[in-house]
């Protein structure tokens, strides 16, 4: 059965920085732009990979302390860095992939506050070049 | 540039640290994830000079 049950051991971590205790979420898209390469004689359409075209969108709790999510996510507004997402705590392998993005851009970041709720900052990592870590 | 881990969301706190390709350094030195490693500017002191005294002329 090919089901990943995430429940509360996934790795998220952030220019190196561990922050999976500050997220509650994240979402990793792995896209390829897809080009035509049909030509007279095909039958049916065809494609090829184009470029790479990834984005990781990651929900953390707005934590102001040091060495905590602001103080992670503050001077990465506007640059590149590198992002991982794994499934487990465990070593890298094939059925516990290190999903990392490096050179990822972070063009915002946006800080969502309410009364009588903890803040929380969703972040989106858009680019960079797609591994699966899995050695 | 060397640098040490100062958070544990980093590593071992007290390790060094050596970036890979893509981490943001400034951003962790901004961060207080990690501090630039003191390099000593001292010298260690030699032993003084001692000229060995031939102990008696024949």
């Amino acid at each position: 059965m090919a089901t990943s049950t995430y429940l509360s051991s996934p790795v998220v971590t952030v220019n190196a920085v561990d922050l999976s205790d500050q997220c509650t979420g994240a979402t990793v898209n792995i896209n390829y732009d897809q080009l035509e390469a049909t030509a007279f004689g095909d039958s049916s359409r065809k494609y090829v990979s184009g470029l790479g075209s990834h984005s990781v969108t990651l929900d953390f709790y707005a934590s102001f302390a040091a060495t905590e999510t602001w103080a992670t996510l503050k001077s990465l507004v506007g640059t590149s860095t590198n992002v991982i997402v794994k499934p487990t705590t465990g070593a890298d392998s094939a059925t516990n992939p290190g999903l990392t993005f490096t050179g990822t851009f972070l063009a915002a970041l946006p800080i969502v506050t309410s009364l009588g709720a903890l803040g929380t900052i969703s972040v989106t990592f858009n680019g960079g070049v797609y591994t699966s870590d899995e050695s | 540039m060397n640098f040490i881990i100062a958070s544990e969301r980093l590593g071992n706190i007290g390790d060094p640290y050596t970036p890979k390709d893509g981490i943001n350094i400034d951003a962790l030195l901004a961060g207080g994830f990690i501090v630039r490693a003191q390099v000593s500017t001292t010298e260690e002191e030699k032993p003084a000079k001692t000229k060995s005294k031939k102990a008696s002329k024949e």
